[in-house]
């Protein structure tokens, strides 16, 4: 029996290894806005808010880490001359998603397989999806909150396990939370959005969340009132869609990528600004403050992209969630080999 | 030069490191990395679920006894968008599978490669069936 290599080199490594390469050699510069972005306005319904409608997504900054590597330190955008590199490697990399053989360099490994993953159709500008400390990095969590147990999430290759329970709510299909429904990950990243007279709808493809998003003045529901989702208000600041959402449940779903990390508590608020700066774009940004989680507020912000042929597909995230019992049974299984490991010493 | 490449690929290698790429749950938590198996099967059905879609196949053993195994494939919507369709793997196709068996060792793998008989990829496409892969021009 023939076997690659068991340890995969995926295409994003090349890629970081190329970034990190030419973040040395080129001075860092700001990337330029799109030509024309600033004084674009965006049409108005037939009742005269901003029409911020259609299915967008945020797969141009899929792999772009929530939190900059310290190296890149206050270099929030990368240089022109590294986003060539970059727009050259995505060109590559869909050469090589197109080629009928399976390349020599292509390894079996354990992680999802490159064909499992949608991709960026251009190179997203930023080092981090947080902008705001200027580092780029998530604040420090306080004390209280670095006690609360973080449920097992993907990045766990050896869940402590005795319980569907134990899992992240995002393994068990629940939710991913407000950011982790919007955050880029590897697919499922559409938003589609839906307006009428009073109502903003977001529906988020993975895990099929629904946000219904009052714009007409009304005021938050009682404190009493409390979800995985919060409770969003909407107003419009010029072209901006201002998001307001408190009444979260606490302890549930984190800031992180598919809403892992630590998890948040009843404090969190979110103000969200969705603002179109072209017919093909909208700016998405985030403060996100957790008076009892994070030491202080802070900001992630990202473009969310309109594509033609594009469109949001159903996602019954539970219908077959075999990933759950089987992660069950190989924690037992690893169990029984520890237990007859240790009966032999 | 050689030094600063190497350094160059470490930073890459612990900037995934700190945001790694992560499907609907953990791959290790299901597939055991000193597992490694090769399997050549039959397509018995492929079930078009999610979170994750599963390839059903027959494999002939050395001993001539046929067992089913389950592959596990992408979300059903991320291979609708990469061009895959019900159409693109009937019943009765012959595949090859490279991957990892479950921890449990039930009959399950993960599909790391997988390809038919003569060699060609069965997933093959990038944004497919959405010419957004085109650069775009804004009005």
């Amino acid at each position: 029996m023939r076997h690659r290599l068991a340890v995969s080199i995926s295409p994003m490594v090349v890629l970081a290894a190329i970034f990190a390469l030419a973040a040395e050699s080129a001075i860092a510069q700001p990337a330029k806005a799109a030509p024309g972005a600033r004084n674009w306005r965006p049409s108005k319904t037939p009742w005269g808010d901003p029409d911020l409608q259609g299915t967008w997504t945020s797969d141009d900054c899929i792999g772009t880490p929530l939190n900059r590597p310290a190296n890149l330190g206050e270099k929030r955008y990368y240089t022109e001359q590294e986003l060539a590199q970059r727009e050259s490697q995505l060109a590559k990399q869909q050469q090589n998603d197109l080629q009928e053989l399976v390349g020599p360099d292509q390894r079996v490994g354990t992680g999802p397989p490159s064909h499992w993953v949608e991709r960026a159709r251009r190179p997203c500008r930023q080092t981090s999806l947080v902008v705001d400390p200027p580092n780029g990095r998530t604040p420090d969590l306080l004390p209280e909150a670095q006690t609360r147990r973080i449920p097992e999430g993907a990045n766990n290759n050896n869940p402590k396990a005795d319980s569907w329970e134990d899992f992240s709510y995002y393994i068990r299909c629940i939710s991913r939370g407000v950011t982790g429904s919007i955050f880029p990950v590897i697919y499922g990243n559409g938003q589609q959005i839906m307006q009428a007279p009073g109502y903003v709808t977001i529906l988020q493809e993975m895990v099929h969340e629904a946000r219904v998003i009052p714009v007409d003045g009304r005021p938050h529901a009682s404190p009493s009132v409390r979800s995985y989702m919060g409770d969003p208000r909407g107003h419009w600041e010029s072209n901006t869609l201002v998001v307001e959402t408190t009444n979260f449940l606490s302890n549930r779903t984190g800031i992180g990528l598919n809403g892992g990390g630590t998890p948040t508590s009843d404090a969190l608020k979110l103000i969200e600004r969705y603002t179109r700066t072209s017919s093909s774009e909208l700016q998405y940004e985030v403060t996100i403050d957790d008076p009892k989680t994070f030491t202080r507020p802070f900001k992630v912000a990202f473009p969310l992209t309109q594509e033609p042929g594009y469109q949001n597909f159903e996602y019954a995230c539970h219908e077959g969630n075999y990933a759950m019992s089987n992660s069950l049974s190989g924690a037992r299984a690893q169990e029984k080999a520890a237990a007859e490991a240790a009966k032999k010493k | 030069m050689r030094k600063t490449l190497a350094f160059a690929f470490v930073a890459g290698v612990l900037s995934l490191a700190a945001e790694p790429v992560w499907a609907h749950h953990a791959f290790a938590a299901e597939f055991d990395s000193s597992k490694p198996i090769r399997l050549k099967g039959t397509v018995t059905k492929m079930e078009w679920i999610n979170p994750h879609a599963w390839i059903h196949i027959d494999v002939e053993g050395e001993d001539g006894k046929v067992s089913p195994w389950m592959i596990e494939a992408a979300a059903p919507n991320s291979l609708l968008r990469r061009g895959f369709t019900k159409n693109s793997l009937l019943i009765g196709t012959e595949i090859v599978v490279e991957g990892y068996q479950a921890k449990d060792e039930a009959k399950r793998a993960n599909g790391s490669i997988i390809t038919f008989t003569d060699g060609r990829k069965l997933f093959i496409g990038s944004s497919a069936g959405d010419p957004g892969a085109a650069p775009r021009k804004d009005k």
